[in-house]
């Protein structure tokens, strides 16, 4: 990359439940996003959102409902469906190609709407084989939560410590959905959903506006004295049916690599000082910290146990709770950018963790056990 | 001849709850009191109905609630004369586009008050640029149907 | 505008009514014919770009996880660029945009839509939000149409010669689209048969729509270094352009469509093109509606405001006239809505490079082509020529 793109501003909404529609909830966000680099929607050169059609209220082509909500009447805009940090690597790639010098990318999800998760992720199933057998995302990841129990000797309570931990963080930040301080017991004691998954370890239903606005290098240093830069992104996805995949070995491996050659990342766990990590259920923050490098193969449970993953351990994850404490379906990912950029920019509030963050990494996933991963590095200097 | 394969019948159905939040709650209350409300935006002037809380255009909110009039203008139509799957509103029936007097955008309903069944009638009847007025249900509920429809003046 | 990027080959299905195979080995179809026709193997590709319909139309949601393997997109990097019924162009703009920033050298961009699987008119219903309008909008041919109707008694031209030209463009695509091997309806029509043809949502008569096709296009994208090492023919993007208006239907006037104007312009202000009508040699405009392909011409500059009937009863863009529109038969005779917009995009990349076989236009070098969407709320655009 000879050229660079920074992050300027960006801003999401409360995970609770909100009796305010999807259209002013996204337009209220639109507008703090721009407001607090003192800039309008007619400054506005772009825009990229996220979002899906299954997560939207019922309502079909989900960004002809709030176009105008982004600012984007009369502009160039575009969308992706289901994970949010696509549209942010296409608002990237938009400002690259020189065209426009600044883009909002948007997420906009408003899960109190929509039917159960599990309901939704049913739809991911083909119908034929897959989807009259019951197979959606809770029972997919209790399969592949089975299978790393037993391959790599990790045991119930590593996976429910995780829960711990980011529903203890969530404590923190104020746009988080669900929070409390539990123990492992009370974890494990919690309703079997699909065993050896238990509800605390299942992510909850959450709304999710979530706003970042990306410019071009010169624009960027003019609009804000605390640029986040793009360094390095990368996704890749799996093979469709379940059986035909090693669940333990995913694609998260490929997207990865492909974000740290662009980061130019030799040693993902001495150079990435912070991981926004998607873990809709609490083993899979370990599986995917041992997929990203950040730990060994296998090793998920001993990384937990050591404690370096705490907010004031030397490799934070999920300081801000996670996805575990707010899971607006199709947000998330970029949701896991603003926590990263905010922790960057030392302006993470109670949830701020105390090291210094100059590099952080903000991961993405959606569909069945990790059907889809996505990789976003950002950092400063 | 070449064989013919399966098809599998399926269907699917989902539930959902939508919030309406402030404005639209309040300009439903409005219809249940056979009143029409629209808001302005400051910057450009222009009145919104339905009542919007931001103006598209200016993005900025809208802050002044306008009741407005409940006749207008006709500036588009179309006689729908075919039936579908889920169809909320049984045909034959006349889609319309109208300008309330004093409005800025135009107003989405239905087109009723006249004999529906031939077309070639409903063609010399209606015309772009007639007036129209709303003709309200008796019994209203807040909903965007307690307007019948749009009849001519 | 970025580096150069090229289209260096297409894979279309045959379009129609394709029950006797599945959705995803429709999809694969088109896509093992891109790599036919490009020689590559799905090993070369830098990534992928896929659309469709919403999941109510498909009874999927998130189809690229559904479709990954007949995409050959297992271990590739993935966008899924959807924006209802300009999805097409969309997709097409994407995979253009990951090549001008730098990020990738050879993009597979996939469009698929299986109408018949799904009930496409009681999805559009559902696109149109449920407070206020939903009971008001007949699917698409209800807003479609009211927007027709809206254009067609702006300009005090006589109905009977709006009815006529309007059959007169149904005839000539309907005709048209004997010489496209994959387009979907094959029915020689006269002018007298579409205007006595049923009434759907006046002023728009069966034989004014498009139909429900199930089918798929695969295009590949590449860098200028990539095409000229492969020493492929290739279509090069001139410019594109792209934009949206309100949700409410009744916000904007729809008669001079601005989306439309505006998306025409920004790619024409890349392009270097001034005069649509002249510089262009063919254009694949998006026209499941035979009035609203009027609209187009004018919001486009191929004609002044209230000219396009007197135009089109000319003939002037008709196959032999002066700017040909919809050589293939356009989307009148073939509508798997999710490929539409690149399906136009492939027509306008075989007219350049000289590849559209019995529907080619003699010489093309410059084409539009174009997708819209949306509660007529999108109009996207793609200039493609000859030369870099």
């Amino acid at each position: 990359m000879t050229k660079r793109v920074g992050i300027v501003s960006v801003a999401q909404g409360a995970g609770a439940e909100s009796k305010d529609n999807f259209y002013d909830q996204a337009y209220r966000i639109t507008k703090e996003v721009l407001e607090k680099v003192g800039i309008t929607r007619d400054d506005l050169g772009t825009i990229v959102t996220a979002s899906s059609d299954i997560f939207h209220g019922g309502i079909s082509c989900a960004n002809s409902y709030y176009w105008e909500t982004t600012g984007a009447f009369l502009k160039n805009a575009s969308r992706q469906d289901g994970e949010s940090l696509f549209a942010f690597f296409y608002a990237v790639m938009r400002i690259l190609s020189g065209q426009f010098d600044t883009a909002l990318v948007m997420a906009l999800c408003k899960g109190s709407e929509n039917p159960p998760n599990d309901t939704c992720t049913l739809m991911f199933a083909d119908p034929f084989y897959q989807r009259p057998v019951g197979l959606q995302e809770t029972l997919a990841a209790a399969l592949q939560m089975r299978l790393y129990l037993e391959r790599y000797g990790i045991t119930e309570e590593q996976c429910a410590e995780v829960a711990v931990k980011n529903l203890g963080n969530a404590l923190g930040n104020p746009y988080a959905h669900r929070k409390g301080r539990y123990t492992v017991e009370e974890i494990l004691g919690s309703e079997r959903l699909a065993d050896p998954l238990t509800a605390l370890q299942v992510a909850p239903k959450s709304e999710g506006m979530v706003a970042v606005l990306l410019a071009s290098e010169e624009k960027a240093r003019a609009l804000t004295d605390k640029p986040v830069w793009f360094k390095g992104y990368g996704s890749s996805l799996d093979h469709f049916y379940l059986g035909d995949r090693d669940l333990l070995k995913g694609p998260l491996r490929d997207a990865a690599a492909r974000a740290y050659r662009m980061a130019g990342i030799a040693d993902p766990q001495k150079e990435i000082d912070l991981a926004e990590i998607t873990e809709p259920y609490a083993f899979q923050e370990l599986l995917w910290c041992e997929d990203l490098g950040l730990c060994g193969e296998g090793e998920g449970g001993k990384l937990i146990a050591s404690g370096r993953t705490r907010r004031n351990g030397d490799l934070p994850v999920n300081p801000s709770g996670g996805v575990l404490a707010n899971n607006p379906y199709v947000s998330r990912g970029l949701q896991r950018l603003v926590e990263a950029v905010l922790q960057i920019r030392g302006e993470a509030g109670e949830r701020q963790v105390p090291k210094e963050v100059k590099t952080a990494l903000a991961h993405g996933t959606h569909g069945f056990a990790g059907q889809c991963h996505a990789v976003a590095i950002v950092g400063i200097g | 001849m070449a064989k013919e394969y399966k098809t599998l019948m399926t269907e699917i159905r989902l539930p959902y709850e939508l919030s309406y939040g402030p404005v639209w709650t309040r300009f439903f209350e409005g219809m249940a009191e056979k009143k029409l409300y629209g808001t302005k935006c400051e910057k450009c002037g222009r009145i919104l109905v339905p009542a919007r809380s931001f103006c598209p255009r200016c993005f900025v909110d809208t802050t002044e609630w306008v009741e407005v009039a409940q006749q207008g203008t006709l500036t588009a139509w179309s006689y729908v004369n075919y039936r579908y799957f889920g169809m909320p509103t049984e045909p034959p029936f006349i889609g319309a586009l109208i300008r309330l007097d004093g409005t800025d955008v135009d107003f989405l309903h239905l087109m009723g008050g006249i004999d529906l069944n031939d077309f070639e009638q409903v063609r010399k009847v209606v015309k772009n640029g007639m007036k129209v007025r709303a003709v309200w249900k008796e019994e209203r509920q807040g909903h965007i149907l307690d307007i019948r429809y749009f009849e001519p003046i | 505008m970025g580096r150069p990027v090229a289209i260096i080959g297409v894979g279309q299905t045959k379009h129609g009514r394709r029950t006797e195979i599945s959705y995803p080995d429709l999809v694969r179809e088109a896509v093992v014919r891109v790599f036919e026709d490009t020689r590559l193997t799905p090993a070369d590709i830098d990534g992928v770009v896929s659309g469709t319909m919403p999941s109510m139309m498909e009874g999927i949601a998130l189809t690229h996880f559904y479709f990954a393997d007949a995409m050959q997109a297992a271990g590739k990097p993935i966008l899924k660029t959807e924006t209802c019924g300009s999805t097409g162009i969309s997709i097409a703009h994407t995979a253009y945009y990951w090549i001008a920033s730098g990020m990738a050298d050879l993009i597979l961009a996939v469009g698929h839509e299986k109408m018949n699987e799904g009930n496409s008119q009681a999805t559009m219903t559902t696109v149109v939000e449920p407070f206020y309008q939903r009971y008001f909008i007949a699917g698409a041919p209800g807003v479609f149409s009211m927007q027709s109707q809206m254009w067609a008694a702006r300009y005090g031209i006589p109905e009977e010669k709006i009815r006529d030209a309007a059959a007169y463009i149904s005839v000539a695509h309907h005709d048209d689209a004997f010489d496209n091997p994959y387009a979907h309806v094959k029915l020689r029509v006269t002018m007298d048969d579409v205007k006595n043809s049923r009434l759907i949502t006046y002023p728009v008569r069966l034989l004014d729509v498009c139909p429900n096709s199930d089918g798929a296009c695969a295009v590949i994208f590449a860098s200028a270094e990539m095409a000229r090492k492969l020493g492929r023919k290739a279509a090069w993007v001139k410019g594109v352009g792209y934009r949206g208006e309100e949700y409410f239907f009744g916000d904007s006037d729809k008669g001079v469509w601005q989306s439309a104007v505006q998306a025409a312009k920004q790619a024409y202000d890349q392009a270097g093109i001034r005069d649509p009508r002249k510089e262009l040699d063919v254009a694949e405009v998006y026209n499941p509606f035979t009035f609203q392909e009027m609209l187009f011409y004018e919001c486009f500059g191929f004609c002044g405001l209230g000219e396009a009937p007197d135009l089109v009863l000319k003939g002037v863009f008709a196959r032999n006239g002066e700017l040909p529109c919809d050589p293939s038969g356009g989307t009148l005779c073939t509508n798997p809505i999710g490929a539409t917009g690149l399906i136009r995009t492939a027509e306008a990349a075989l007219q350049v490079t000289g590849r559209a076989g019995d529907h080619q236009i003699p010489g093309a070098k410059l084409a539009l082509c174009h997708a819209m969407g949306g509660v007529d709320q999108f109009n996207g655009v793609m200039i493609l020529g000859a030369e870099p």
